[in-house]
């Protein structure tokens, strides 16, 4: 305890209410006018834009609807369950009766901030996650009583770390070897030991029948959002900027509601696919992106960039932690006793994960292989890999990507960015110029 | 019409044959540049605006081309024009004020792949600028200058401000200024190399953009990779040469 009573920060800088209530002030309006700008760019694009999409840009304004929601529900005395990497369990979660939400940034301006506490070569998804804590802008983060860490980058594993200056954490220890002996039952013992957590935090038993709710509950989720995609394999139906959204969502809106939507969206998809009503020329090149997660609301300059280029492209799927790796797997579960399910959680947050993070025998095969499926099965033209300064991981698994990319002959362009407006002029001749080197392709 | 960084350059193609250049500095005002420039190649050409068929616009100012009816990428203008220029060429590298870009091609013109430098100018044509100035020497004689030198002193071309400082700090050394610019070239010339490698090279190598006209940096470029880049005639008109060369394919196309 310091002079004035305030627990002392071992990282965060000391900064006064009055600075902190400006800074947030203003990052919040110009955050404000970035959300609605990004939804009227997405409508924008699709003159008959489905009706069910109406939901998800309400959900998108993070100071909106679902904020207020979560608020009412704590004051109920409902903990919120926060987390940063998608290795969280979010059954536990549920099946305590609390609610999980992610809560890493988008937000650039307080990457700006983040410069304060780490050098500026540190990665801005953790930058920004800093600034944002320092003043107490990101709604979710706030509004979490506890957060899990789980230790998959260096970025992620500091950041927890200088989180703890002012939030619960806790850590889990992930094994970097996928497929060595020992990883899954040390995983298993972290997501046991998390169970115990999360039930003398929360004051709830997580019984055999909560957490079966829970993972069914998931199931439903993950059958909605794999017919999304699949809806995205043939002619375009939906814009990707759409899809990503709504994809997203599902890390801070209601399970239930957004599996409901979702479905809801799906019907009207599968009505204009049937009407061959296309969201854009079949022609349009078809692009996958992956890399560095993206997330809303202003890491969507690469998305916009695509599908408002000259020439356009439409992104058809991607391999990330902020897209499509949300609920591509389901957890497969036998026989439903406790043990069978929280195994059968580990196996699924393990095992399925294409984090490169991880090695194994065969290095990150488990990318590889997606990639290359998806490629295939999605008809993909192009990759579009998206890497932030600082992304270590990512980018350098580039290399062995690409060579596998080749093999298929997918060509795939490799972009660099930083959370940042001003390279968008750069950006844009560099997108351009690929989806033109596509164009080609199909011409000829 | 190819709108750079520092200057906007046009070409008047007639058929399939360059009839006419014209260059300005684009200044404040690139639109106005590129008219006058556009003008300037006419004249040498002895046409005027109402012959012209079809304008394709380049460069990183494209969208602000007066007269365009489209507009092309960079990448895919290097392409066309160097193998227009050289039909063995498989690999386009084109290095601006800026800006620098290595291009693969195939043999119809169309880019495969491309990559550009990173956000720094280090690579690229205001780095030479930058180090003429600390070694108080005209920009047009570094290449003579650097040529001239008996051996290599390595620096940093990580960013045009710490080269800067690097080629003080030879300077204190009191090495003298051919190898300093020598040093520029080959710091450069290191950069441009990775940056292709990254890309794979497929020769034929064709070298356009401004830089392409000074000595000093071809010599330390066929050094580091080992080849010997081929440079067409006006390289620094590439560019309005591959947009010119899209929009006789357009007028083409239309004309059908």
């Amino acid at each position: 305890m310091s002079k004035n009573g305030t627990v002392e920060q071992r990282y965060l800088p000391e900064i006064s209410r009055k600075e902190m209530d400006e800074l947030k002030n203003t990052v919040k309006i110009a955050s404000q006018k970035i959300i609605a700008d990004n939804i009227e760019r997405m409508k924008r694009a699709d003159p008959h834009r489905p009706e069910a999409m109406k939901y998800f840009d309400d959900i998108a304004n993070l100071f909106g609807r679902r904020q207020q929601e979560i608020q009412a529900e704590k004051e109920k005395g409902k903990k919120v369950i926060g987390y940063m990497c998608l290795f969280a369990p979010t059954e536990l979660i549920l099946a305590a009766d609390a609610i999980p939400v992610r809560v890493n940034s988008g937000w650039y301006d307080t990457s700006k901030l983040g410069d304060r506490v780490v050098p500026v070569e540190v990665c801005p998804v953790i930058r920004s996650t800093i600034g944002a804590k320092m003043i107490e802008l990101s709604p979710f983060l706030e509004q979490s009583d506890a957060l899990i860490s789980v230790l998959t980058c260096d970025g992620m594993t500091k950041l927890s770390e200088i989180l703890s200056d002012q939030q619960t954490i806790w850590g889990m220890n992930v094994p970097r070897i996928k497929d060595s002996t020992q990883s899954l039952r040390f995983w298993s013992d972290e997501i046991k030991h998390m169970k115990t957590q999360i039930e003398s935090f929360t004051g709830n038993k997580i019984t055999r029948k909560n957490l079966n709710e829970a993972i069914t509950q998931s199931h439903r989720a993950t059958k909605a959002f794999r017919r999304l995609q699949n809806l995205r394999r043939t002619n375009p139906v939906i814009m990707g900027r759409d899809a990503m959204l709504v994809n997203q969502a599902y890390t801070w809106d209601d399970t239930k509601r957004w599996t409901e939507k979702t479905e809801l969206l799906c019907d009207e998809l599968e009505k204009r696919a049937q009407q061959k009503d296309w969201v854009c020329s079949p022609d349009t090149p078809r692009v996958m992106i992956t890399g560095t997660p993206m997330f809303w609301p202003d890491n969507w300059k690469l998305p916009t960039l695509v599908e408002e280029g000259n020439p356009q492209g439409i992104i058809v799927a991607d391999e990330q932690c902020s897209g499509e790796r949300i609920l591509n797997d389901p957890i497969g579960v036998d026989e439903w006793s406790m043990d069978d399910m929280l195994n059968a959680i580990s196996e699924r947050y393990l095992m399925a994960s294409t984090c490169p993070c991880f090695t194994s025998k065969n290095g990150n095969e488990d990318r590889i292989n997606w990639l290359i499926n998806k490629a295939k099965e999605w008809n993909v033209q192009g990759v579009v890999y998206y890497v932030v300064r600082g992304c270590m991981l990512y980018a350098m698994e580039y290399s062995r990507v690409k060579k596998a990319l080749d093999k298929i002959n997918v060509p795939v362009y490799y972009l660099d960015t930083e959370y940042t407006r001003e390279d968008v002029g750069q950006l844009k001749t560099r997108v351009e110029a690929f989806m033109e080197l596509l164009n080609a392709r199909v011409d000829f | 019409m190819d709108l750079g960084t520092q200057r906007v350059k046009a070409v008047v193609l007639k058929d399939d044959v360059v009839v006419g250049r014209g260059q300005m500095f684009a200044g404040f005002d690139p639109a106005k540049a590129t008219e006058q420039a556009v003008n300037d190649a006419l004249k040498a050409a002895n046409l005027s605006l109402l012959d012209v068929n079809h304008f394709t616009a380049t460069g990183s100012a494209m969208d602000l081309a007066p007269h365009a009816n489209n507009t092309v990428s960079m990448m895919g203008a290097d392409a066309k024009a160097g193998v227009f220029l050289i039909p063995q060429a498989r690999t386009v590298i084109d290095i601006g004020a800026e800006e620098a870009r290595a291009v693969k091609c195939d043999a119809r013109g169309l880019m495969m792949e491309f990559v550009v430098n990173e956000r720094c100018a280090a690579g690229a044509g205001a780095f030479i600028e930058a180090m003429a100035r600390a070694l108080e020497v005209k920009l047009d004689d570094m290449g003579l200058l650097a040529l001239k030198a008996e051996r290599a002193s390595p620096i940093n071309a990580s960013c045009v401000i710490f080269g800067e400082s690097d080629v003080v700090s030879l300077i204190h050394r009191q090495e003298s200024k051919p190898e300093i610019a020598r040093a520029v070239f080959d710091a450069m010339a290191d950069r441009i190399s990775s940056m292709i490698h990254r890309l794979g090279i497929n020769p034929e190598v064709v070298l356009v953009g401004g830089v392409a006209k000074d000595p000093g940096f071809v010599a330390s470029l066929n050094r580091k990779l080992d080849l010997a880049v081929q440079i067409p005639e006006y390289p620094e008109y590439a560019g309005a040469l591959g947009a010119a060369l899209i929009a006789a394919t357009r007028a083409k196309g239309a004309s059908k």
